[in-house]
């Protein structure tokens, strides 16, 4: 079958002719259909400048990147919006939902700039937030919201289209420990029930430990890969103790 | 040092400082203009004459009101420099944070100021000329005054006072700046980006209630300005005044919950693409704004009422040339110690003034005791300037015929003439020849062309004076209006970024930031409309007491007025908030 999202010797170039960075280096990899793919790596690893490139906010410097077996490098801004509202959903650190709108709105947003039907607007919200567990906030205003409602909130936006992928950038990386695992519960559920793709950023590992398949970035390229494969979470999440010390350690070892 | 970084700063926010640059470029060019009255080709023809002394009393009362349009100038720029520290308060958060003293910060942006400043009023002062110049053409045109008074000029006094009036605004910017920087707080400039957005909910009922008063409360001022007319300054007036106010303030004030329970019943409408984005956008700001909406709508109708009433009332007095005087000359004498009957052509001959050869008809007859003429005299009338005339004369001066014989005592003398060849030439040897009557009794005397000059001074005034204060006060308006929605659009750049990430097409984006700024411009300016229809047909029915009121008119040039100057302005602001909102991808 066709992978969701396939990533082909990407490069990422920042700075000019003299100081030259290079933030990703020849990066390739795929997800497939329904797969939870999670991608570690410490601050300035290049994760955030990937996942740009694959959301079309940042455009690579070389490499080519497919979403469904259509190229997304080198679309005009009129594809990329289109592209954006029928084949992505994003979930941010800082959720990005709108002040001046309450959670049903924020939700229904991402359906109406699709030019969804209105009369089908509300039943959708209303099944997407019962599967997120925020059906009782719905009337609420962002600010009158906990983090962790207003991170579910935002995934709700995301995945309420239905898209081909799912971006998270460190979704979990401004909430306390409990809500984090309740939006990674969520994220499961996602992925389970609705066979949602989900693509996520971490430098977390318990956070992590939810995905099936882990990348692990350093200095712009994969350093290595691990599979969950049938191993319970906590396994997982000591294996991934495991790389991000030894990573730690090759650091370490240079300084 | 400083001056360098000043500069750089005025390079890179050059399009904040757009706005600014703009507001002050139009106002100095404006306040030019308005001072350079005596360069106008009509006041110049309307000089010329030294009877009137109309000239003099126009330039005292543009003396007036260039105080009262410098106080509006003021806060408008004040206003915009307002916007200009909000769009930079992280920046100035910066350099405090760096270690800059406070009084470094506030001469730093001085120095921008008067960079700005200086370039701005230049480039207004060139505006100013070249507008003075071309109004003064597209004017001569209105009052068919001769091409030989048509000249380029240039006012030195005007000059001066505008960049002296100018100078004094500037002095206010720079201590409003650094009042502005001395009184806030570091930590409030550092998170000035955060936006705090207040909602304040309402329900529907209150909401009905509330629009349901405001609408009451106009209903009634409107009652009353079209039962008791415009002209009865008493208590009742300004009551009328303030119910008017306050029920527009009511209005706009439920608009934001009425509004958006409307368009929420509809769900086909609600969720149609960012309908409802743009409601609830508009819907959070209306509730802080409604009392800014209120005094644009009530500057609104002062502008559309100013204008339209001071072209109705110029096409008026135009009008009333021909009707007061339909003779080139009219003398009206009378004497307590000449018994005999004088005989007025003599007299003004014996002064310079020949009837029989500066005359193309005249006529000269007496009148007695309790306004009657005789029979005669009214042939005569009719023979001369034709029975017609003759009806109108004694019509106009209230008199009625006798048969001849049965009259008494002549009270006083007429002396009516239409001039031949050279109108101004008899008409200043007319005026010489009066001055042989002095000592024989007392006299008033008109002529068309006095009563002409009279009224053109008249027009003249009306029409500049109401189309100069009804540009300013639609300029600052629509400035305010635009100001105020740059603003917001900065604020909402965040937001419509989210909209771009979630898909939202540059198309969609732009027309989402449209209707905003739509919204903004039109809610007020439609209340106006409706405030002005009701002003201006009170402002007519007092016209219509002394000519004919040409309402078409009136409507068409006040309609110009508003699409240039208002509608210019919503353009440039939906273009300004579409490149402020614009994202890269």
């Amino acid at each position: 079958m066709e992978p969701i999202l396939h990533v082909e010797h990407l490069v990422r170039e920042y700075g000019g002719r003299c100081s030259l960075t290079r933030a990703i280096d020849d990066v390739s990899f795929s997800v497939e259909r329904g797969e939870f793919v999670g991608i570690m790596g410490a601050s300035g690893s290049g994760k955030s400048t990937l996942l740009n490139c694959v959301s079309t906010i940042d455009t690579p410097t070389s490499g080519r990147i497919f979403v469904e077996g259509r190229e997304v490098t080198g679309l005009k801004p009129g594809e990329i919006a289109r592209f954006r509202r029928e084949r992505l959903g994003f979930v941010f650190q800082d959720c990005n939902l709108l002040d001046t709108l309450t959670a049903f709105e924020n939700i229904a947003l991402a359906l109406t700039i699709r030019g969804t039907n209105p009369g089908l607007v509300e039943k959708k919200v209303r099944e997407t937030a019962e599967l997120l567990e925020i059906s009782d906030c719905m009337d609420k205003y962002p600010y009158q919201m906990s983090g962790g409602q207003r991170q579910r909130t935002a995934a709700a936006r995301a995945i309420v289209t239905n898209p081909a992928l799912v971006l998270a950038d460190e979704p979990t990386g401004a909430l306390d420990s409990k809500s984090a695992k309740l939006l990674l519960d969520r994220f499961e559920a996602l992925n389970r029930r609705r066979a949602a793709t989900i693509l996520m950023v971490t430098h977390d590992a318990f956070t992590a430990s939810y995905c099936h398949r882990i990348l692990f970035l350093q200095d712009g390229t994969v350093l290595t890969q691990l599979e969950r494969g049938a191993k319970s979470r906590r396994d997982f999440f000591r294996q991934i103790i495991g790389v991000v010390t030894r990573l730690g350690g090759d650091q370490s070892d240079v300084l | 040092m400083f001056s360098k970084l000043a500069l750089k700063n005025v390079r890179r926010s050059v399009t904040d400082y757009g706005v600014w640059f703009l507001t002050i470029a139009f106002g100095v060019c404006l306040f030019y203009v308005f001072n350079a009255l005596e360069t106008q080709t009509v006041l110049r023809f309307l000089a010329q004459h030294p009877k009137t002394n109309i000239v003099e009393a126009i330039r005292e009362l543009i003396g007036m009101l260039s105080v009262f349009v410098w106080a509006i100038l003021a806060f408008l720029i004040l206003y915009a420099s307002g916007f200009l520290v909000r769009r930079r308060k992280s920046e100035l958060g910066t350099y405090l944070l760096l270690g800059m003293e406070r009084w470094q910060v506030a001469r730093l942006l001085l120095t921008e100021t008067v960079c700005i400043g200086a370039v701005a009023m230049g480039l207004g002062l060139a505006l100013g000329i070249l507008a003075a110049w071309g109004l003064s053409a597209f004017t001569a045109g209105f009052f068919a005054v001769p091409m030989t008074f048509f000249t380029f000029s240039v006012s030195v006094p005007a000059l001066v006072k505008t960049a002296l009036a100018f100078a004094a605004i500037f002095l206010l910017v720079m201590v409003y700046h650094v009042f502005a920087v001395s009184r806030c707080r570091l930590i409030d400039l550092m998170q000035a980006g955060r936006v705090n957005q207040e909602l304040r909910r309402r329900s529907l009922g209150a909401s009905v209630a509330l629009f349901l008063a405001g609408a009451a409360l106009l209903v009634i001022a409107y009652a009353m300005l079209l039962t008791r007319g415009l002209l009865r300054v008493d208590a009742l007036f300004w009551v009328m005044i303030a119910l008017g106010s306050l029920g527009t303030l009511l209005f706009f004030r439920s608009l934001s919950g009425f509004l958006l329970h409307v368009c929420r019943s509809s769900r086909g409408l609600w969720y149609k693409r960012l309908n409802f984005f743009v409601l609830r956008q508009f819907n959070a700001r209306i509730n802080t704004t409604y009392r800014s909406m209120t005094v644009i709508c009530l500057m609104l109708l002062l502008a559309l009422g100013i204008t339209a009433s001071s072209v109705g009332l110029n096409n008026t007095v135009g009008q009333m040339a021909e009707q007061l005087n339909p003779r080139d000359a009219q003398l009206m004498f009378w004497s307590e110690t000449a018994a005999s009957q004088p005989d007025l052509p003599a007299i003004l001959k014996e002064g310079g003034f020949d009837v029989g050869t500066a005359c193309s008809a005249w006529a000269s007859f007496p009148v007695y005791g309790g306004g009657l003429i005789s029979q005669s005299s009214l042939d005569m009338l009719a023979a001369r300037f034709g029975p017609e005339e003759a009806a109108d004369f004694l019509g106009r001066e209230a008199l009625s015929v006798q048969p001849d014989g049965e009259l008494g005592e002549a009270g006083f003398w007429y002396f009516l003439a239409d001039y031949a060849g050279d109108r101004n030439a008899a008409e200043e040897a007319f005026q010489q020849a009066l001055s042989g009557l002095a000592g024989l009794g007392d006299y008033v005397w008109s002529s068309r062309l006095q009563s002409w000059l009279d009224l053109m001074g008249t027009k003249v005034l009306v029409l500049f004076i109401g189309l100069y204060l009804g540009v300013v006060f639609l300029l600052a308006s629509a400035a305010v209006l635009a100001l105020q929605q740059l603003t917001q659009a900065a604020d909402a750049v965040g937001q419509y970024q989210v909209l771009s990430l979630l898909g939202a097409s540059a198309k969609m984006r732009g027309r989402a930031a449209d209707a905003q700024v739509f919204l903004a411009f039109f809610l007020p300016l439609s209340l106006a409309l409706v405030h002005a229809a009701v002003g201006i047909t009170a402002a007519n029915a007092v016209i219509a007491q002394v000519g004919k009121v040409d309402a078409a008119a009136s409507s068409a040039v006040t309609a110009l007025l508003l699409a240039v100057v208002y509608g210019g302005y919503f353009l440039a602001t939906c273009w300004g908030s579409r490149r402020i909102l614009r994202t890269s991808r």
